[in-house]
């Protein structure tokens, strides 16, 4: 009997492809702690987790359409272009509030046309989002004409950039990082909405036999992402302090890198909040240790090329081996 | 035959919708903007997209295929370097070009060796190599432009004219033919059809899917190599970032071209078409002086429109077609099926 449920919980972690990157990271941060001192204190530590969050808000995100077996390549310039929202609008003089509506309604309206292109008019959802990508990044540099947006800045702003502390090292994005992971995992792993998203990405015609409706739950999944990009777009206007046009260029890549070592597959059906918070963590680990280390920084592309590639393998190395291990059915 | 079914047969073709979207385009371009059939300035911009041209012949291969290759940009931008820094360290051109060609070819094969031999997602490892590449050449310039060959013979590679053409456009146009050849012509551009529509039915058909796809990668990576050589002794500099987001303009070049990213579906010169049309539409807008600022969102809305475009054309094809019950080729039923 407790042999049993001690096979099982073991089956289970080493099933789970999170460990193995958690395990990378361990040894990884061990070693590094070791050569550079400098990696344990509670600065960097502080300065890490910082850095993380605006790809942790856009890579839980990305999971969600990942899951429900799309791709959403304009992330990036969604979020910049809700960032230029927000700026503007407050620099107008708009209220925060209201300004900040507009910012999440921009940001989810074009979600919900990368949804409606790609189920009701057929685009491949590479093409529909990269079309996106285009015209979200046009706008806010027509907008702008190649400006940079300043003088929007207020106290509050910047406790919501991150750039104030509330308690201790804890600031307003750390919260709500952690608000919205719990809120995602428990409509993902607890709710209807989230059985049928994992059965659309699983197989989307068995899905459709199944009486889901598969468009609808695609629409949703955009619009879920791009309702995160406008967030990581309120947060990212506040932690820079000035929106250049070109703010959330290249985002997107670091956003499904994320997705991706996490544990979420570009095939549908798989992936979760805590794999994609992982994700976020193993970049910015990355580019930490980089800058510690003193590794020089042209070598930084490289590094995460080679992270990305590693990661995906040790997540495929530890899923064979689990089903190596795994005792026969029956 | 009556005519319902014989417009169904032209405008099921492969190709025909972007063939007349390009006319279109063309068309209005020259009627709007007298100056548009300028010789000089029409070579001076097609001169331009010849890279562009020649990775998106070897990425239209990669995706019929099954597959995708995002490094393609990169790669082409390192091969530039690599090619480029040789020859000004004294490689003889043929050398210099071997070393270009080399780099490509290096890269194919190892995005090939990950996805094939270590089944890695294809997006992810190309994404992963993507960065590689723009890395190594960050690295191999040291943040700077470097500049340039005192070798004529190099630079003579893109800069030669022939017959009121350069030589780069001769390079670009030879490969979208040979390449659209082996696609259609030979038994190994069967095989590439067949693993792009299914890798499973190809497999059973006795396809060594593997090798297929390994090839795909390998020629992909190549032409990436050829390219740059092509880049670097037009410009005869090379600086970090060079050809970054190359990648994006071939693929949407292929889609709107009509290539299916599911695979199986599209050729080579209906790709190059794709290019056609979008440096057509920049150099139009250009002319007609619109503001360089919402370049990028006319591109965008460009591609959605193509792209819908093509799939109504299909489907208009098919609906046509519909009162003739033979319609038993997979490759016309299955944009309506994706479309359910």
């Amino acid at each position: 009997m407790s042999t049993a449920s001690s096979r099982g919980w073991r089956t289970r972690a080493l099933q789970d492809p999170a460990i193995g990157i958690l395990v990378l990271l361990a040894v990884a941060s061990t070693v590094i702690a070791f050569i550079e001192p400098t990696f344990a204190t509670r600065g960097n530590v502080t300065n890490i987790i910082n850095a993380m969050m605006t790809i942790s808000f856009l890579a839980v995100g990305m999971t969600v359409v990942l899951i429900a077996g799309g791709l959403d390549l304009s992330v990036g310039s969604v979020m910049g272009l809700s960032a230029g929202v927000a700026a503007n609008f407050l620099a107008d003089g708009i209220p925060m509030p209201l300004a900040f509506l507009c910012a999440l309604a921009v940001g989810t309206g074009l979600g919900l046309i990368n949804g409606l292109l790609i189920t009701k008019l057929g685009v491949p959802d590479f093409i529909a989002t990269l079309a996106m990508l285009s015209l979200a990044g046009g706008a806010l540099l027509y907008w702008t004409r190649g400006v940079p947006i300043l003088g929007y800045m207020s106290e509050p702003y910047y406790y919501i950039g991150g750039l104030r502390r509330v308690v201790g090292p804890i600031t307003i994005p750390m919260l709500l990082v952690v608000v919205i992971a719990v809120t995602v995992a428990i409509v993902l792993n607890l709710s209807k909405f989230g059985v049928k998203l994992y059965a659309v990405g699983s197989s989307s015609t068995g899905a459709l036999h199944a009486g889901v409706r598969v468009d609808r739950i695609k629409i949703a999944a955009y619009a879920i992402s791009g309702f995160m990009a406008a967030v990581a777009g309120i947060h990212l206007a506040g932690r820079t302090t000035t929106v250049p046009p070109s703010i959330g260029s290249g985002y997107e890549i670091s956003a499904i890198a994320a997705a991706v070592i996490g544990g979420a597959s570009l095939l549908g059906g798989k992936g979760r909040v805590v794999g994609a918070l992982i994700g976020a963590l193993t970049l910015t680990l990355t580019r930490n240790i980089i800058n510690l280390t003193g590794v020089e920084s042209s070598w930084q592309a490289v590094v995460i090329g080679l992270v990305l590639i590693l990661a995906v393998l040790a997540n495929q190395t530890w899923s064979d081996l689990a089903r190596f291990v795994r005792p026969r059915p029956g | 035959m009556s005519s319902r079914a014989r417009v169904a047969r032209v405008l099921g073709i492969d190709g025909v919708p972007i063939l007349i979207a390009f006319v279109a385009v063309a068309v209005y371009f020259s009627l709007a903007v007298p100056s548009f059939f300028d010789a000089d300035a029409l070579r001076f911009y097609l001169n331009e997209e010849v890279p562009v041209f020649i990775i998106t012949a070897g990425l239209a291969f990669v995706i019929i295929a099954g597959g995708i290759d995002l490094s393609v940009g990169a790669v082409l931008g390192l091969s530039a370097g690599t090619s480029l820094l040789a020859s000004m360290n004294g490689f003889s051109t043929p050398l210099a070009t071997l070393v270009g060609l080399g780099t490509g070819f290096a890269f194919g094969v190892i995005n090939g060796f990950i996805i094939v031999k270590l089944r890695l997602n294809d997006f992810i490892v190309t994404l992963g190599s993507l960065n590689v590449a723009a890395g190594l050449l960050v690295v191999l310039t040291d943040h700077v432009q470097i500049v340039g060959t005192q070798d004529g013979s190099y630079l003579a590679i893109a800069n030669t004219s022939v017959l009121g053409v350069t030589s780069a456009m001769l390079i670009a146009v030879a490969t979208v033919a040979v390449l659209q050849l082996v696609l259609v012509k030979t038994i190994l551009g069967r095989k590439v059809m067949a693993t792009g529509l299914g890798q499973t039915p190809a497999l059973i058909a006795g396809i060594d899917v593997g090798r297929v796809k390994y090839f795909a990668y390998i020629l992909s990576g190549t032409l990436a190599g050829l390219g740059g050589v092509v880049l670097a002794s037009r410009l005869n500099s090379v600086q970090p970032g060079l050809a970054g987001g190359y990648e994006l303009a071939a693929i949407a070049a292929a889609v709107l071209g009509g290539v299916s990213l599911a695979g199986g579906r599209g050729g080579i010169w209906q790709a190059a078409l794709g290019v056609l049309l979008l440096v057509t539409l920049k150099q139009g807008f250009r002319l007609m002086g619109v503001d360089p600022l919402v370049f990028s969102i006319i591109t965008g809305l460009c591609i959605l429109a193509g792209v819908i475009l093509d799939r109504g054309v299909r489907r208009l094809a098919l609906s046509l077609a519909a009162p003739a019950p033979a319609v038993t080729d997979n490759r016309e039923l299955a944009p309506a099926m994706e479309a359910k």
